[in-house]
């Protein structure tokens, strides 16, 4: 199981996707009443896991099949109403994504946490 | 992590300019009986800081509106022409507290979000701890 710690580097991946997730949501609310902005949005992690993570091992940055980077998704347009300002922000949706990357960011440091107490123990310390 | 620091410095900015704008708000609401006083308005525009990729929102420079002041009849009064009007103020009391209201509402979401990122980041840090 912690031949190459995956979970930790889930975890991790899943936490910083949250961070970022969080930082976007940030920048739509503080955006709400500029003209014309366009809301922002982040892929799912998921989407990202599967192009990221569990792929086999790269030498290259370039390898065939290889992970190629930690770098967060880049954020996508968000498509909802728009305002007659041509702002398309609303503040509710972006709460409730605000919400889920806490509750994604609390839920990976926990599996992290848990994985270095069972660590610890195995090892005895 | 840089994440946290780009949020809650984007989120600080929105901040400002919901500050700025409450102020400029309730320099009409003041002057909403003063003479001759035109209505001021403030646009939000996108400002790209240094040292942060996310693009920040600033209150940008006053402007006047243009629209016609009010024409009150009152013969007594001193700044009264020929046919007894005077300029009063083009401000309106229902928009301008609508927009306050509107303000308030952003300043709180961003209060929120200002928050709740400090939560995110501290609570990392907690990992740090045994």
């Amino acid at each position: 199981m912690f031949q190459n710690l995956d979970v930790f580097k889930t975890a991790m991946a899943m936490a910083r996707h949250a961070g970022t997730q969080q930082a976007v949501s940030a920048q739509n609310i503080a955006n709400a009443d500029t003209p014309r902005y366009r809301a922002q949005d982040l892929p799912d992690f998921s989407e990202t896991l599967r192009s990221t993570m569990l792929t086999q091992r790269a030498t290259r940055a370039r390898h065939l099949n290889g992970a190629a980077s930690n770098a967060p998704p880049a954020p996508i347009e968000r498509r909802d109403t728009v305002d007659p300002n041509g702002n398309t922000v609303s503040i509710e949706a972006e709460m409730v994504t605000a919400v889920d990357a806490m509750r994604a960011h609390d839920r990976a440091l926990s599996i992290y946490r848990s994985n270095l107490t069972l660590l610890r123990a195995s090892l005895g310390r | 992590m840089s994440a946290f620091s780009d949020a809650l410095a984007v989120t600080s900015s929105g901040l400002r300019a919901q500050a700025t704008r409450l102020r400029v708000l309730s320099e009409n609401i003041a002057n909403v009986d003063t003479p001759g006083y035109r209505r001021k308005t403030i646009p939000f525009e996108l400002s790209q800081s240094r040292g942060s990729e996310m693009p920040q929102v600033r209150a940008g420079d006053v402007t006047l509106d243009r629209s016609d002041l009010e024409r009150i009849y009152d013969p007594d009064h001193p700044m009264a022409d020929g046919g007894g009007f005077y300029d009063g103020t083009n401000v309106d009391l229902i928009i301008e507290l609508a927009d306050a209201r509107e303000a308030q509402r952003s300043y709180e979401a961003n209060l929120k979000m200002f928050e709740q990122t400090r939560q995110m980041s501290s609570s990392l840090m907690e990992l740090l701890r045994r």
